[in-house]
């Protein structure tokens, strides 16, 4: 067990350096000038000149990595070329928006997808079950911006029933803060659901078809508790490493809908940091977004290790 | 408290001269005080905008939303009014020697920085000296091309010298960016670019990037009891959409960006008022003068008329628009020159077909079209542009891309042959509506013409000393631009306002600044 956590976690450092180095590199090749942008069509080039050199834009690309990543070791994201505000402490407050939306959207996923998925196995072939995997593939099916753009013509524009976008801290008013978290959380809970209940369902129905559920059935026990008590225990240990790729992939996919519900999150930084060349920005963010990626995707081998050996002894760990 | 136009005789003449008069008039009426409707004090306004702030430093700040701050931040010498006229502002009253080249400014006394450093005149001398030294990199530094000296005169008097006479200087002095700083301040190495500390009527509270900027009424604001306003908040919502449902739905109270397809919807809805106004906001097709084929004149000349401005007006601001029919200044300033009609509203081209012909071209030619994907009427237009121009032979083929890309392609390497662009000049003054974009070397002139000819003209335009002198000028620059055709004008497009009919007493400005809200209060 010691050795497969230590093999996942020296593996968990060097992706996150090749992830740093090839944004680096994807940054500089893409077009435009943080220095044209920042210091707008009326620059002088000895102003652009003179940004460059302040920000040490003009040293060769591997002496610019190494300064970054100095710093960034030393805790030290940098400050943005556009306003010059330390990135760091703007992250971090970034960091619990984007995290409220991504639990509320996966607290909001899962519960689509564990009940459907299990009412979807027990009614194996029959309409229920029909209905539901219909039900998935039109949720799956659906870009959640579309949903979004859907939710607020329905829930803004016609009804008035919620504000369209903004964000107030939790902390400050929790009532006004579920209501401008709703909408987002739905757009992005409803479309991850999708794959959730197709994997809750294959579960169930591997189990349900296994000898000790059969056992169960024929003692008697009754529905609810054949399901709930003897059935979805095994069927959850796949379901929880589908479960933790998809909350790692809607903290990855907070850009769009963070946009569209106007919330100051680590996804719309990252989109400030690519129109507005603002690299600090959009290398803290990213990185940011793969730290916890890797982080989930982490927790997940490791539970499953702990729920089912066999996974560290395939994984040559034993 | 009324703000007089403290001129003296003297420098009233010039400033009549200079047209400057019937907007001290207005202004002296417009600012009567509005007691008798028990203005009082608090609210929080929202307003939503479509871009991001950034560098809030008036020596550095390049954009228009930074300028939005900045000038509630901090105050200039003058600012204009809702008409883009002139008036006095931290200055209490300003002289003009009879030979316009010599401005005395008289201070006000008694006014603090928001963090309680005293204002003087030393403050005014360096903010000038600053903007004036290279090293500065002011972007702006072209307004303040003929200013050469500021000299302190006692503790609440400045002199400014010119090296020639300026039409627009008092309308330069009111941009944002020559908003008066503190000396203490700045040589103490505060950063006004993170914190602008100024002496305008809202002090700065924080910035959110991408979200919001916060402000709080100064309650020690020079103008009597103004602003009313007690807190605001600048919001950045970037999709045009997404501002009107955050308007419609009460997010925010406030905004003048609303995107004219939205229009309709916003009229409809009973609780918001609606104040639409003509600015200085034109869109142009940007035409490449070095690359072949459009070195020419009269290919330039063919697109123009190539153009349907009608169709454009229609479909992309459901008709929000004026379509220009000649000279680039707009009907309502006193630099439009009314007679020059060379477009038709509609296309025309026959006339386009016998342009190209005459050029050597009667088959056309292939260019490349490159559009900014982050302005949406620009986009808009785009395929309706395209369409115009394959009628005459002129196939363009449109390739889109980010602002960042856009900035380096067309506007720094000069790679392209025909975009279309806009901007909303933040002066509303003949000048500003002309010389950034056809002078050599401007800033806006990124098709690369020069003319002597053209830059003689407005040489004369600006340095004028009467303003029907400078009207004519302006006339004959407006005719030249038409024959040298460097960009081809397309249609004038209205700032779109709208707001919750709590606020009263807003004016719309025609600069689509919101200098004006200092005026305007909450009606609970």
């Amino acid at each position: 067990m010691i050795r497969f956590l230590a093999m996942r976690l020296a593996a968990y450092v060097p992706t996150l350096f090749a992830i740093s180095i090839i944004l680096f590199l994807a940054i500089n090749v893409a077009p435009g000038s943080a220095a044209q942008v920042s210091l707008g069509i009326n620059a002088t080039p000895e102003a652009i000149e003179r940004f460059e050199r302040e920000h040490g834009l003009d040293r060769p690309l591997y002496e610019q990595y190494v300064n970054w990543l100095y710093d960034v070791l030393q805790g030290d994201f940098g400050e943005s070329l556009q306003s010059g505000a330390p990135v760091g402490p703007e992250l971090l407050s970034r960091l619990y928006v984007t995290l409220e939306l991504a639990i509320l959207a996966f607290i909001i996923a899962n519960l689509i997808a564990v009940p459907l998925g299990c009412l979807a196995a027990y009614h194996h072939q029959r309409p229920t079950d029909n209905a539901f995997i219909l039900l998935a593939t039109l949720m799956g099916s659906m870009p959640n911006f579309w949903l979004a753009t859907l939710l607020i013509l329905l829930l803004t524009v016609t009804l008035g029933w919620l504000p369209s976008g903004g964000y107030v801290p939790l902390a400050e008013n929790p009532l006004e803060n579920l209501r401008l978290m709703i909408m987002p959380a739905l757009s992005l809970g409803v479309v991850s659901s999708a794959l959730l209940l197709r994997i809750m369902r294959t579960g169930m129905l591997e189990v349900f078809s296994s000898d000790y559920i059969r056992t169960a059935v024929a003692k008697g026990a009754g529905q609810r508790v054949v399901i709930w008590r003897h059935a979805l225990r095994n069927a959850l240990i796949p379901y929880l490493t589908v479960g933790g790729v998809e909350f790692s992939l809607l903290f990855g996919g907070v850009v769009i809908i963070e946009n569209i519900f106007l919330l100051p999150g680590v996804g719309q930084l990252a989109l400030i940091g690519i129109t507005q060349r603002d690299y600090p920005y959009l290398l803290a963010s990213v990185l940011l977004i793969a730290v916890v990626v890797l982080t989930a995707n982490l927790i997940v081998d490791i539970l499953s290790a702990w729920l089912d050996p066999r996974v560290v002894r395939t994984a040559g760990g034993s | 408290m009324t703000l007089g136009f403290g001129l003296s005789r003297r420098g009233f003449g010039r400033l009549v001269g200079a047209c400057l008069a019937a907007g001290a008039f207005a202004l002296v009426a417009s600012a009567a005080p509005q007691g008798a409707l028990a203005q009082k004090v608090g609210g929080t306004l929202k307003l939503a905008f479509g871009h991001d702030a950034g560098d809030f430093d008036p020596a550095k700040a390049a954009y228009g939303m930074s300028h939005a701050v900045i000038e509630q931040v901090f105050s200039g010498l003058t600012a204009l009014d809702a008409d883009a006229n002139p008036y006095p502002d931290i200055a209490e009253s300003i002289d003009i020697s009879d030979d316009g080249l010599v401005y005395t400014f008289h201070l006000r006394k008694g006014v603090n920085f928001h963090d309680g450093t005293p204002f003087t005149a030393e403050d005014v001398k360096f903010t000038f000296d600053r903007l004036k030294n290279p090293d500065t990199g002011y972007p702006y530094a072209v307004q303040l091309a003929s200013l050469e000296e500021t000299t302190v005169i006692d503790e609440h008097t400045v002199q400014m010298r010119l090296s020639v006479p300026t039409g627009p200087f008092l309308v330069n002095l009111a941009f944002p960016g020559s908003a008066i700083v503190s000396k203490s301040i700045v040589e103490s190495g505060h950063d006004l670019g993170a914190t602008p500390i100024g002496t305008g009527p809202f002090k700065f509270i924080s910035y959110q990037p991408g979200t919001m900027t916060k402000f709080e009424r100064n309650a020690d604001y020079y103008e009597g009891d103004k602003p009313y306003i007690e807190a605001m908040e600048y919001r950045t919502i970037a999709d045009e959409t997404a501002i009107t449902n955050a308007l419609l739905s009460g997010v925010v109270d406030f905004s003048n960006a609303i995107a004219a397809k939205d229009w309709a919807t916003v009229e409809a809805n009973a609780d918001l008022t609606k104040v639409p106004i003509e600015g200085g906001r034109w869109f142009w097709v940007g035409v490449n003068n070095q690359a072949e084929p459009l070195t020419s004149n009269l290919v330039r000349q063919a697109i123009a008329h190539a153009v349907d401005r009608q169709a454009i007006v229609d479909a992309v601001f459901y008709g929000l628009a004026k379509p220009i029919r000649g000279g680039v200044v707009p009907e309502w300033s006193w630099g439009h020159a009314a007679d020059l009609k060379v477009f038709a509203t509609g296309a025309n081209p026959d006339k386009a077909k016998a342009l190209l012909a005459e050029a050597g071209y009667p088959d056309g030619f292939d260019i490349t079209f490159k559009i900014g994907t982050e302005w949406p009427p620009l986009m808009a237009m785009g395929p309706l542009i395209q369409a115009n121009l394959a009628a005459v032979g002129i196939n363009a083929q449109i390739s889109t891309m980010g602002t960042a890309q856009w900035l380096d392609e067309v506007f720094t390497a000069r790679d392209y042959h025909i975009t279309d662009m806009y901007w909303l000049s933040p002066l509303a003054d003949p000048d500003d509506f002309t010389t950034l974009n056809y002078q050599c070397e401007n800033s806006m002139n990124f098709q690369g013409s020069c003319s002597e000819e053209m830059d003689a003209l407005l040489d004369e335009a600006r340095s004028a000393t009467t303003l029907e002198a400078r009207k004519d000028a302006y006339r004959r620059m407006q005719e030249l631009s038409m024959e040298q055709m460097t960009l081809v004008p397309l249609v004038s497009a209205l700032i779109l306002h709208a707001h919750t009919d709590k606020l009263k007493g807003f004016k719309p400005m025609r600069t689509g600044f919101l200098k004006t809200l200092k005026d305007a209060w909450i009606e609970e």
